[in-house]
């Protein structure tokens, strides 16, 4: 069971995310896309901060949070996007599904290790 | 960095004396001349992935049917250089205009260059590109591959224009460009050996990495300079309806030629990554092909509220 979950459909960033917040004591599941995202939601309610992408196949970040609010009906797990984008469209349709934050990759995990050991509680 | 692109020309002339013509005719246009003999010059053609086009004499072969023959077969071997052929004379520029009229795209004569510069320009420098363009392609770029391979030195060349479709190394990533201005793609290519080689220890890859995790590398820097071009700029600004239009990409394995269904040249950057202890390198190329839409009168930097800027790798909480 994990308190984190990090959805990126890069394995590279996905690994490199999830070793150092392991490494920064989180308990961290993966997943491939915004589908796999939503399925391991389902399963594990521990969950208490999505860490995403938003360009990803089959279902994007930004569409995974919509239904994660609208679907899934959970209003309080926290999403952060992790992302190349920065545009403002973009951060008000994150805004808009229930988005937390927002970071523009590169990952620099000693950047934001701190608050996500808030939003994890 | 010279920010005017130049181009790589292959040069197939024997002429002593004209070659120092054509020296200072590349110095003052733009050009990277590459010289070859008539027994390396298709060893050349295959070795060489990034040139601009050709410059042929009529005299480089030791019959005036060798040099016709050598013309084919080189046109033959890179149909998409363009070549560019230098006469001896107004009679014999007619005679091989005849026989070789369906693949020289200008003939000039040695006291003559104004001739070959409007053929330059026309068919290699016809593309302009914006000096903001370059320059940031090339920020964007350093700056993604130095923060994904620790302790290598990362230099890119002047960009240039080539006309070639010829696929460099093993792997190559492609994604597109949607814009106002601009529709068409980003390729990067590389050696996949190298890379891997490079990237352990070095990347975010795990240390031994199989080639799936150097694919997945090589995407994530893609992922990352395209993130950043389209941060700085396409921004929101959405393509015209015209981003309907599509054409086939056509990939021919045996021949490491990809073709975008267009023939214009395309921009390119040679990135050389470097440990400078042990003085081992390896080069990435990365290509601009602008094939479905090019319109630099509309091309604009995104500008940047100072105090909307939040640096990469930071939270900017809602």
């Amino acid at each position: 069971m994990a308190n984190v979950l990090v959805v990126d459909d890069s394995g590279t960033v996905r690994d490199e995310v999830a070793s150092f917040l392991r490494g920064a004591g989180m308990d961290v599941a993966t997943a491939v896309d915004g589908n796999d995202g939503l399925a391991k939601l389902r399963t594990d309610p521990r969950i208490k901060l999505v860490v995403a992408d938003v360009n990803m196949p089959n279902m994007d970040g930004l569409t995974m949070a919509e239904k994660i609010r609208s679907e899934l009906r959970n209003a309080t797990v926290n999403i952060i996007m992790l992302t190349t984008e920065s545009s403002p469209n973009m951060k008000e349709r994150g805004k808009a599904a229930g988005v937390k934050g927002w970071i523009v990759k590169p990952f620099k995990g000693a950047a934001v290790v701190e608050s996500f050991k808030k939003l994890v509680g | 960095m010279n920010q005017k692109p130049v181009s790589k020309i292959l040069v197939l002339d024997k002429s002593s004396v004209h070659n120092r013509t054509i020296k200072e005719f590349c110095d003052a246009n733009g050009l990277v001349p590459l010289k070859a003999r008539k027994s390396t010059v298709m060893a050349v053609l295959r070795t060489n992935i990034d040139l601009g086009g050709i410059l042929y004499s009529d005299d480089f072969g030791d019959t005036p049917e060798e040099t016709v023959q050598l013309a084919l077969d080189i046109h033959a071997a890179r149909p998409e250089l363009p070549i560019f052929m230098r006469c001896d004379s107004q009679s014999s520029q007619t005679g091989l205009e005849n026989k070789l009229d369906q693949i020289i795209c200008a003939t000039y004569l040695a006291d003559g260059m104004e001739k070959l510069r409007d053929a330059i320009n026309r068919y290699i420098f016809c593309v302009m590109y914006p000096n903001a363009l370059l320059r940031g392609i090339s920020e964007i770029t350093t700056s993604v591959l130095t923060n994904q391979f620790q302790n290598l030195t990362v230099t890119v060349d002047t960009p240039y224009i080539v006309r070639d479709r010829v696929i460099f190394g093993e792997l190559f990533s492609l994604i597109p460009l949607e814009s106002a201005w601009c529709r068409g793609f980003m390729m990067l290519q590389a050696e996949a050996t190298p890379l891997m080689a490079m990237a352990n220890g070095r990347s975010a890859i795990p240390a031994q990495p199989t080639f799936r995790e150097v694919n997945d590398l090589l995407g994530e820097i893609t992922n990352l300079i395209w993130g950043a071009f389209k941060n700085r700029y396409i921004g929101d600004n959405q393509a015209s309806l015209s981003r309907v239009v599509q054409v086939p990409i056509i990939v021919n394995h045996n021949h490491r030629y990809i073709s975008f269904g267009s023939e214009n040249p395309q921009l390119c950057f040679h990135l050389r990554l470097t440990d400078q202890v042990t003085g081992s390198c390896f080069s990435i190329y990365e290509r601009f092909i602008f094939n479905l839409s090019w319109s630099p009168d509309d091309f604009m930097e995104i500008p940047q509220e100072v105090n909307q800027l939040i640096a990469s790798g930071e939270l900017e909480l809602f």
